[in-house]
């Protein structure tokens, strides 16, 4: 059995006939967090959302290849999708709280959804706003509808929805790029408490907050009609300070993408 | 320049912070020009030739004031203000006229219904009373029950089935939503007298019913079914991808993720697929009458006997040719309107979103 938490063995994605994503095979060690870097269009979104089985909602996907969460096949015969997606919870690019729930609805939205009562709902309220960092800023109102959030806070609010489901792994798609340098920096240091007791993975296109914050990182490529592909991985120093692939270090140093 | 620290104090708002509204004096003249100029020769030359109302709003009126808008665009704003001024009078002269259809046709049901209208028109029978039978006496609550228990019972079916319909043609990537699409297209192109027709020849006819109100309403479901599915089908389709995304990354099952994110999401859509589906049918008359005999008396039993419904009450009571008759079809036509107003209002207030009440209440 693997060593790594989470890990993949040349996973293939199509959308239609056309081929997207080439052999990755990428392993995600327990309590790190591993981004995933590369320009718009090389399938790093993609790629995450095969991670928790979000991809086969898409029409007209294909997928072959391998997910181990801890040595198990995400995609073998007997998993229920519901179960992995319990398992690995996911942050999307915008800021989705449901609107027609209040702050505190929303954040144990992922209990009833999937049928689970739970007797300390409250204090789970509390805890997993605690953890996503909001608790303060929100404990007074916790009975406002969600939207009334901020866009920094509503992210946060996803977060902490999916932290009440306690999640082996958290996957976050660009999870920054629609906020404000100040909600960035807050959910930056939510991801470093919270890799103590989870295993991230991030897709983003900032590479000042891919070196704060990941400890390995992805180079994804897709050139010229080619299917995306991993170009370079490893630890994150190494990817931006010592790359091996000349493309690596043309992106990582903002000269092309 | 010297760097320095400004103290912001707020200042209360100037008179006019909307300077984008701001109109210049010819804007001004030339609009009220253009509004009297054109009323006053129609009105002159209604009064002196006699020229009918309507003859002359299109053919004295209209072009007229086409003629003054587009001065009055180019009088203000130079070349590019004639296309402006056209489009505005159209769009105004348009809009007003339908609104002079809609306000003429409410006031004549009121006008006329109004004379029959009274508390016991309201809740009492029609049993004793003949068409020369003085407004006294009689109404048209048997009517009102009528119409409530046959599309209630169209109601019961139509709900149900539009929105799953509606959820299967958003929620699914099933190779039959084509067909249905165009199935549901079909069916709100057909004449409510078919539909009549059909629950006629094929249960009343056949022996295996009577004229009942169960009847009616089975004419009334094919009506009602598509206006449902495909109002409910357009308000599922507007909610966010990301809100059902969000729902189904928690790990939720579809269907809970439909009944607790989108259906919620959807809501005052869904209440208005129904309104739509109850106004296309409470007024139709030709399936009732192939469907249900009218009754005189109170009858709450759609399975059985004749039954009034409000539709079916107008059409009789205005072929009576009385003039008592006539006075209580327009007092129906007028319950109905009232009935209708009372419903969409009623399902108005209840689809509000929950959030604009919570704001409300701060």
């Amino acid at each position: 059995m693997a060593n790594f938490h989470l890990e993949t063995k040349d996973v293939n994605v199509w959308f239609g006939a056309r081929h997207v994503l080439s052999n990755v095979n990428l392993q995600f060690p327990q309590n790190e967090v591993t981004a995933l870097i590369g320009p718009s269009g090389c399938g790093k979104s993609t790629f995450i959302r095969t991670l928790n089985r979000m991809h086969e909602l898409i029409p007209g996907a294909g997928f072959a290849g391998e997910v181990l969460l801890d040595g198990q096949d995400i995609y073998g015969q007997a998993v229920d999708p519901v179960d992995v997606r319990v398992k690995i919870g996911m942050v999307f690019q915008k800021p989705n709280p449901f609107p027609t729930m209040s702050i505190k609805e929303n954040v144990i939205s992922g209990l009833k959804l999937s049928g689970i009562s739970r007797p300390d709902a409250g204090d789970l309220v509390e805890q997993s706003l605690m953890r996503a960092s909001m608790w303060n800023e929100v404990k007074d109102r916790l009975n406002d509808p969600a939207i009334s959030l901020s866009g920094g806070q509503q992210q946060r609010l996803c977060i902490a929805r999916s932290l009440a489901m306690n999640p082996n792994v958290l996957l976050m798609d660009e999870p920054c790029s629609a906020l404000d340098p100040g909600s960035t920096r807050r959910i930056e240091e939510t991801i470093l408490e919270l890799k103590e007791s989870m295993t991230i993975v991030i897709v983003t296109h900032n590479m000042q907050q891919a070196q704060r914050i990941s400890d390995s990182t992805a180079f994804f490529l897709a050139e010229d009609n080619t299917p995306g592909h991993v170009v370079e991985f490893g630890k994150t120093e190494q990817i931006f300070y010592g790359p091996i692939d000349p493309r690596t270090n043309e992106y990582v140093n903002g000269r092309f993408g | 320049m010297e760097a320095r620290l400004n103290n912001v104090t707020a200042v209360e708002r100037p008179k006019n912070a909307q300077p984008w509204t701001n109109m210049g004096p010819r804007v001004r003249i030339s609009s009220i020009l253009t509004i009297v100029i054109p009323a006053a020769v129609f009105a002159l030359t209604l009064l002196f030739t006699g020229m009918d109302f309507m003859a002359g709003l299109f053919t004295v009126f209209l072009p007229l004031q086409l003629l003054m808008g587009g001065w009055a665009g180019f009088y203000s704003f130079g070349k590019r203000g004639i296309t402006d001024g056209l489009l505005l009078v159209v769009t105004f002269f348009l809009s007003l006229f339908v609104f002079v259809l809609l306000a003429s046709v409410l006031w004549s049901v009121i006008q006329s219904g109004f004379a029959a209208l009274s508390p016991h028109f309201i809740y009492q029978n029609n049993v004793y009373v003949s068409g020369k039978t003085g407004l006294e006496i009689g109404g048209v609550g048997h009517a009102i029950l009528g119409t409530i228990i046959t599309v209630g019972i169209s109601m019961l079916v139509t709900v149900p089935l539009g929105i799953a319909t509606a959820v299967y043609l958003t929620e699914t990537r099933d190779f039959g939503r084509g067909i249905v699409r165009t199935l549901l297209q079909a069916m709100s192109a057909l004449p409510s007298v078919v539909s009549g027709l059909f629950i006629y020849s094929m249960l009343i006819l056949s022996g295996w019913s009577g004229y009942s109100g169960l009847m009616g309403s089975l004419a009334l479901i094919p009506l009602m079914l598509p206006t449902v599915a495909r109002v409910a089908e357009e308000s599922l389709r507007l909610v966010p991808k990301d809100l059902r995304n969000g729902a189904l990354a928690l790990g939720a099952p579809s269907y809970r993720a439909f009944f607790m994110v989108t259906l919620p999401a959807a809501q005052s859509g869904i209440v208005t697929a129904v309104l739509l589906g109850i106004a296309r049918v409470i007024g139709e008359t030709a399936p009732i009458l192939l469907t249900m005999t009218l009754a005189n008396g109170t009858n709450l039993n759609p399975l059985e006997g004749g039954m009034a419904t409000l539709p079916g009450y107008i059409f009789n009571y205005i072929l009576l040719g009385d003039p008592t008759s006539i006075a209580r079809a327009w007092g129906a036509a007028l319950v109905l309107l009232i009935f209708v107003g009372i419903l969409f209002a009623a399902a108005r207030i209840a689809s509000s979103p929950k959030k604009a009440k919570k704001r409300s209440a701060k």
